[in-house]
Parts: structure tokens; C-alpha cells; sequence
């Protein structure tokens, strides 16, 4: 026998074969996945898109839309990294007292949404289609002042609620809207023949062909993807990135992150997700540092759960006198 | 001080053959608490493979073929079973308090492995192509902005999650896995508690 560690020669030793006890393992846990994989599968769910939303719902859209263009939806007032709020007001910023590292590296992302969602858009369809109409309504929406902007956008809000649908087709009852109305419907046809994402794309990869998703994915990140993750019980109050598809297995590692934001103060803070961010970054050290920590190193000793792990040694050591 | 002459002696003292591949060990290790390490490890080896046969093809291609779906559901599974075996790997590991006797470092190198494999498991959840990873894209991006990681990480750029995911992160798990079994190799493995607590080695 040779065992290697001098200093611990007060136990006895036993053959063991490292390689094939790790092989085993392998060719076993290898045999069982595979065949969970191909009976089980994995869970997947098509994704939403603003084309999909254009088509199911034009209401739905066009009020999403007129959020970008208002300034109520959250994106356009959000703060850093995406922008500096709406007309100076910020919603997006998360802060603990003057703690608020997210304004740390100022708009690293920056996302315009009246701009980059709508009016910019817009004036690509106007110059790809020659539609000079088109062009001219986004010049006199831009080139009004802010308070006849807000006008047109209240009542056309307003006009949306009464609003009709035929096929695809979204009519309004003619109102004051300004030139808001041929905005919306343009932008509406935008999205439903699928142009819309490849110009949001374009805008974050500086119009080449790249991965950056951003504008596409926040244009639906307020209420159309909300209402939809809401029916499938995942938002972030209903344990939301635990649960996956029916009745899959979802990442219930992250299950100590996902419990802090069902109770107080971390479901009710503005400041959540900070909170829970360095709730977690403290658990972790704790657990990290766990062997130094005074009572909490003891505690393994204290819990008798180890007399049940190495109960064959203790057995061992009695019989033979040790 | 000649530095490649104490990396050898240190070396060939700490992770000798004995140590490194060792055909013995002490009477107590009998239990099934010590196969979940090595169950973990493999577990991590069929998500290493799966995911790199995912990543020779393309994002598109593990989202709609039907063998791209199968790797895809192999991926799942294994890392199901990694996190599942790593959980009892570490809840056990603190019963046994197996920090003791100079094992700090094992520990530390372990519970290290634990958050990088939650981060390169969310940045996987993300690169799934579907309905999951677009939602909690959006929803993950108010906890990295709020915790201020903003400046580094744009969690709603796929080509930054999906570089982590296949590259960066891996990496450094298997780093910091690697330097994990050579720190359990070179103390090997912790010894039971005395039963009379005044003999305990901290």
C-alpha cells in the first residue's frame, strides 16, 4: 500500500480505482441522459414579436407604440444605461438612499425610443417606398412644439380605446390627431409585414449584420410581453425564471434569488433588484467564506448529520478497537 | 531563487502520481456521499460535449432541426443532472464540514465553481432562442442595470450573452473546476469528526 499523505496515516486504507469509478460514472449518467433527452425533450416556446402582435392585436400595437411616442411607456423615461429619462424625469433607476450604481457608467446603450421605435423607422419606410406623405407627417410631427405632440398623442390614446378592427385593419373615428394617426397605421403596417425588427436590429448593430437585439426586444418589453409572461405564471412575483415550460424542470438553482422578491422589503422596494442583487452577492460571500466564519464553521459539528455519513467508520472503529 | 525549480519540487510533493491518481484511500470513504462529486464532474462533461457540438453548428440550428433539438434536450438534462448532483456535492461537503485540516482553498475554489456555473447556466437559459430567454432577457436586464453592471454586461446583446456562454464563462469554470481537483487531490479527502470533539483538527 501507498498511500500519499504522510500525515494522515491514523486511518486505514482501502483499495479504490479513481479512473473507473470515474468512467462508470461517466458511461452511466451518459446512458441515463440520453434517453431522458430523447423521450423527455426540452422545453420550448416560440418567441413573440412585435410582426406576431401587429397581426393578433393592431390595438394592442398601436397603443404600445403610442407609449414610445408619449413618453408613458417605461423604456422612454427609463435612465441609465439606456437614456437620460423623459423631459427629466427618470422611472428605470434603482437606488438605496444616494446608492445607485446603475448611473455609475452613465448611457452606454443609448435607446431614444420617439426617435429609434417610431419616427426613424417611419422614415426609412418613407424613403424605401417613396411615400412623400409618409415623410412629410414625421417632419411635421418633429418639427411641432411638445405640447401640440402631447395634444395629438392624448387624443389619439383616447381615440384607440373606441377603436375598430377589421382584419388587420385598425380604424379610428376622425379626430385631432395631427399627423399621429397616419404615423400609427404606418407603423402598424410596418410591423405586421415584419419590416419593423430588421430596422430596430439594424439600429443596435450600426447597420450591419450583428447580434445586438436590444432595440427589437425592448420595443416589447413593457405590457406585451408582461401579459403574456403573466398567463404563463412567470413573472417575477409568481417565482418567474423558476418555472419553465409545463412541466419541466426550470433553473431551480436560482430558487435563494427568486424567493427574495415574494417577500418584504425586496417585492415591495422600487429598489428590488438592487436589493436582491447584493442580498445575494452577501449570501454568497457568507457561504464563500463559510470555514472562517466564528458559529457558522461549527455548525456541521453541532448537526448530527455527519454521525449518518460516516456511520460505517464509526461502526468500523468500535469493532476493531480504534 | 530559481522559480521552474520550486514549481517542480513543490509539485512533484503536492500532486504527485500517488496524490493525483490515487489506487487507495482512507477505510472511511464508503458512502454514497462521495460519488456525487465525480457524478457533478461527469455531468459537466456531457454538458461540455453537447454544448460544443451546439456550438459547431449554429443557434439556429439547435432551435429548429430535430438532431439540433435533440443535443439541445441532451444539453437540458445534463445540466439538470449537474446542478442536481453539484447541490448535494456541496450541501454534503458542508455536513462534513470538509474545509478542515488545510481544505480552505478547496472550499473556497468550490463554492467559486458554484457561481460561475449559475451565471453560464443563465447566460445558456438566454440563448435558447425562445420564448424563456426573450423574456427573461428583458426582465434580467433591471437586476444587471440596477446592480450596476450595466458598464460591462448589455444583457440584450445575444452576441455578448451567447460569447460568454460558449466561451468566457466555460473557461473559467473549467479553471477554477480544474484548480477545485487538484486542491482535493493534494490534501485528499477530509476525515471524519472525532467522536470526542477536543481531538477535533480545525
Amino acid at each position: 500500500m501507498n498511500w500519499p499523505y504522510p500525515d494522515e496515516r491514523r486511518f486505514p486504507i482501502k483499495d479504490f480505482d479513481l479512473i473507473k469509478e470515474g468512467t462508470v460514472s461517466l458511461l452511466l449518467l451518459m446512458v441515463v441522459i440520453l434517453v431522458i433527452a430523447a423521450f423527455a425533450g426540452a422545453p420550448y416556446r416560440p418567441t413573440v414579436t412585435n410582426k406576431d402582435i401587429a397581426l393578433n392585436n393592431p390595438v394592442f400595437f398601436a397603443q404600445t407604440a403610442l407609449g414610445y411616442l408619449d413618453g408613458s411607456d417605461s423604456i422612454a423615461s427609463y435612465g441609465p444605461p439606456y437614456n437620460h429619462g423623459w423631459q427629466g424625469q427618470t422611472t428605470g433607476v434603482q437606488s438605496i438612499a444616494e446608492f445607485h450604481p446603475q448611473t455609475w457608467w452613465g448611457v452606454p446603450y443609448p435607446v431614444q425610443p420617439v426617435q429609434d421605435f417610431i419616427l426613424t423607422p417611419l422614415s426609412s419606410l418613407a424613403t424605401a417606398s417613396h411615400n412623400s406623405i409618409l415623410k412629410d407627417a414625421v417632419q411635421v410631427y418633429q418639427t411641432s412644439p411638445y405640447s401640440q405632440q402631447m395634444r395629438w398623442n392624448a387624443n389619439y390614446k383616447k381615440a384607440l380605446s373606441t377603436a375598430k378592427v377589421v382584419g388587420h385593419q385598425l380604424y379610428i373615428i376622425p379626430g385631432d390627431y395631427g399627423p399621429v394617426d397616419y404615423l400609427m397605421q404606418s407603423e402598424l403596417a410596418m410591423a405586421q409585414s415584419g419590416l419593423l425588427s430588421g430596422v430596430l436590429n439594424s439600429e443596435t448593430n450600426q447597420g450591419v449584420y450583428r447580434w445586438n437585439v436590444q432595440n427589437d426586444l425592448l420595443f416589447l418589453q413593457g405590457k406585451p410581453l408582461h401579459d403574456k409572461a403573466k398567463n404563463l405564471n412567470m413573472l417575477g412575483e409568481q417565482w418567474g425564471i423558476n418555472h419553465d415550460e409545463r412541466a419541466y424542470p426550470g433553473p431551480w438553482w436560482l430558487t435563494p434569488y427568486t424567493f427574495l422578491y415574494q417577500v418584504p422589503p425586496w417585492s415591495v422596494s422600487p429598489a428590488g433588484d438592487l436589493m436582491a442583487a447584493y442580498t445575494v452577492a452577501i449570501l454568497f460571500l457568507l457561504l464563500m467564506f463559510l470555514p472562517w466564519i466564528p458559529g457558522l464553521n461549527r455548525l456541521p459539528r453541532i448537526l448530527p448529520l455527519y454521525k449518518l455519513i460516516w456511520r460505517g467508520w464509526y461502526r468500523y472503529r468500535k469493532e476493531h478497537d480504534l | 531563487m530559481n522559480w521552474t525549480k520550486q514549481v517542480r519540487e513543490h509539485t512533484s510533493v503536492n500532486l504527485s502520481w500517488d496524490r493525483l491518481l490515487p489506487s487507495e484511500q482512507p477505510i472511511y470513504v464508503s458512502s454514497l456521499v462521495y460519488s456525487f462529486g465525480v457524478f457533478t464532474l461527469s455531468s459537466l462533461v456531457i454538458v461540455i460535449a453537447s454544448g460544443i457540438i451546439m456550438a459547431s453548428k449554429d443557434p439556429v440550428w439547435y432551435q429548429f432541426s430535430s438532431l439540433g433539438a435533440y443535443l439541445r434536450s441532451v444539453h437540458f438534462w445534463s445540466v439538470q443532472a449537474f446542478f442536481f448532483f453539484l447541490t448535494l456535492h456541496l450541501v454534503a461537503q458542508f455536513f462534513m464540514s470538509s474545509w478542515r485540516e488545510g481544505r480552505g482553498a478547496t472550499w473556497v475554489l468550490g463554492v467559486l465553481s458554484f457561481a460561475i456555473s449559475v451565471i453560464t447556466a443563465f447566460t445558456g437559459y438566454l440563448s435558447r432562442g425562445d420564448f424563456f430567454s426573450q423574456w427573461n432577457q428583458v426582465q434580467s436586464k433591471d437586476a444587471f442595470n440596477g446592480a450596476g453592471l450595466d458598464g460591462f454586461l448589455n444583457i440584450l446583446n445575444n452576441g455578448q450573452v451567447y460569447g460568454l456562454h460558449i466561451s468566457v464563462l466555460p473557461l473559467l469554470l473549467i479553471f477554477l473546476v480544474g484548480l477545485h481537483l487538484l486542491a482535493v487531490r493534494r490534501r485528499g479527502v477530509v476525515p471524519p469528526y472525532s467522536e470526542d470533539k477536543e481531538r477535533d483538527v480545525e
